[in-house]
């Protein structure tokens, strides 16, 4: 079970060669042998998962069969609302966040027969990429005891990794769903802004906040979006633009695509197995029949400059409560950001949302004019260990979480598509990753050439050794 | 170094680059542009009415 797909589980059960209960129990054991180590649940929910799955059976005898994910396990990252269960947002307090509205996202998912196995951990107000939290445990890495799972979505992305369930939500506003699957070896898809809904989801920055799915393979990544996205009343930013068949042209290879790789800022100080990984990529891409070459790209730094000031002016008014009245109880390097938000001017706020619109135009004519996709790391370095990062003062550690941020982030500020592939290991058994990134609204490009490369390269066959 | 004062170069930093790029914009330039800036770059397909 724990070695198998969501796509693989989905028609085990529609087949009848294993029923939902099954299958929750299956996950559930696993999650009781491993989690102590993992920590990847903020809130492990057994009875409302058997409850669910034994509901879905019955269903499922009867011939009544209530979507694509009939049966199939999955889990939310804690800053997502549901009914009945308490959203922490990574924060000490257990009902952070409540909502009249449940999360659309994950309201979708459980309608198309998803069976919820609870809340996942991640980084305190989702802010930091490492998937550390004071509060909660740090979440492991599945791949090597003792390094980062990745943040913010770290118990989404150490979660799937572990075979805990087949399929997560996650939430990105700089990397929080690319970071966690880079380092935890899975695939994971931060959509076109508007793509999917944000409602009864816990803002961070409501200008580059995207929730997006994670999981084994990009196969399975695409059923879960195809279940999300689209246009939602509840979220008035959400788009209109029409959702397409996500598996239809799954399988149409890469042959004649155009595949940049964007040279300089990208692989400027970017580890050496990282930087081979993604070029060793790019060779296989064409050796399918992609195009791939070198191609110039606006230099990131001013969209990210860009993007700090909107992002943490946002974070600060949202947050503005719990950073003023009880900071004590953030931990420091949280409260450290939300403090610089404070200190931005409304003049210098507006203006960074006016340049944001005029560079992301400029960006999409110039690039996309000459590639079809991106193809760049998704990380610059592989899940680094996690002690030595405690060492560091507040400052030093938000300056090293901007650098590990530093790939991801220009394309929250764009609102592009990103899907990250896991694409090797390092020497100390760590994944490497790559990002592809595309015009908007062209997920399904990013999932063609994502599947093409996974079905050539085979990683996504191999799991950590968890027992 | 105080706590306080890498968080004061941050500020500064952020508000230099503002004003060195403000000068550019246009005055009909507004932050819903960025929406539009989505939807003109996306491969053309029709609206949805989900």
């Amino acid at each position: 079970m724990s070695e198998r797909s969501l796509v693989t589980i989905a028609a085990a059960i529609r087949t009848r060669r294993m029923s939902p209960v099954e299958a929750v129990g299956s996950c559930l054991d696993r999650v009781r042998r491993l989690d102590k180590r993992m920590r990847a649940f903020i809130r492990l929910d057994e009875s409302g998962a058997l409850g669910a799955a034994k509901a879905l059976e019955a269903d499922a005898a009867a011939g009544r069969w209530q979507g694509p994910l009939h049966g199939v396990p999955v889990a939310f990252k804690d800053l997502c609302h549901l009914q009945g269960l308490p959203t922490s947002c990574g924060t000490k307090t257990a009902e952070y966040f409540t909502s009249s509205q449940e999360c659309t996202a994950a309201r979708r998912l459980l309608d198309a027969g998803a069976i919820s196995l609870g809340k996942l951990n991640m980084t305190e107000l989702a802010m930091g990429p490492y998937g550390d939290n004071a509060h909660h445990g740090d979440v492991d890495n599945p791949w090597r005891a003792g390094h980062c799972a990745g943040g913010s979505s770290s118990g989404s992305g150490a979660g799937v990794a572990a075979g805990f369930f087949l399929g997560a939500l996650g939430t990105d506003t700089g990397g929080s769903i690319r970071l966690p699957a880079a380092c935890c070896g899975i695939v994971g898809l931060k959509p076109t802004y508007g793509r999917v809904s944000r409602a009864g989801a816990m803002p961070l920055s409501w200008s580059m906040d995207h929730i997006g799915p994670m999981a084994w393979t990009v196969r399975d990544v695409a059923i879960l979006l195809q279940v999300i996205a689209g246009r939602d009343r509840a979220d008035e930013t959400s788009s209109r633009h029409a959702v397409p068949d996500y598996l239809a042209r799954l399988e149409e290879g890469v042959s004649g695509l155009r595949v940049g790789i964007p040279e300089g800022y990208f692989f400027q100080g970017v580890d050496a197995e990282i930087a081979a990984g993604v070029r060793q990529t790019g060779r296989l891409l064409e050796e399918l029949g992609a195009h791939v070459s070198e191609v110039k790209v606006p230099d990131p730094q001013t969209i990210l400059d860009i993007a700090m000031l909107i992002t943490r002016s946002e974070a600060s008014t949202l947050h503005a409560r719990i950073a003023r009245e009880r900071p004590h109880e953030l931990q420091p390097m949280v409260r450290a950001r939300l403090e610089v938000g404070f200190g931005i001017s409304a003049y210098d706020y507006l203006q960074a949302l006016r340049l944001r619109a005029r560079l992301t135009r400029s960006f999409i004519r110039d690039v996309f004019a000459e590639v079809d996709v991106l193809l760049t790391p998704t990380i610059p370095e592989p899940a680094p260990a996690r002690e030595p990062l405690k060492a560091l003062t507040a400052d030093e550690f938000n300056v090293r979480a901007g650098n590990f941020s530093r790939l991801t982030r220009p394309f929250n500020a764009y609102g592009l598509p990103a899907l990250s592939v896991p694409c090797g290991q390092s020497k100390l058994g760590l994944p490497l990753a790559f990002q592809l990134v595309g015009r908007p609204f062209d997920e399904a490009l990013l999932l063609r050439v994502g599947h093409a490369y996974q079905e050539a390269a085979s990683w996504h066959h191999q799991r950590p050794a968890l027992g | 170094m105080s706590e306080r004062q890498p968080r004061q170069a941050e500020l500064a930093h952020l508000a230099g680059v503002i004003e060195r790029l403000a000068g550019e914009l246009a005055l009909a330039e507004e932050p819903a542009s960025f929406v539009a800036a989505l939807e003109d770059g996306a491969a053309k397909a029709p609206e949805e009415d989900r």
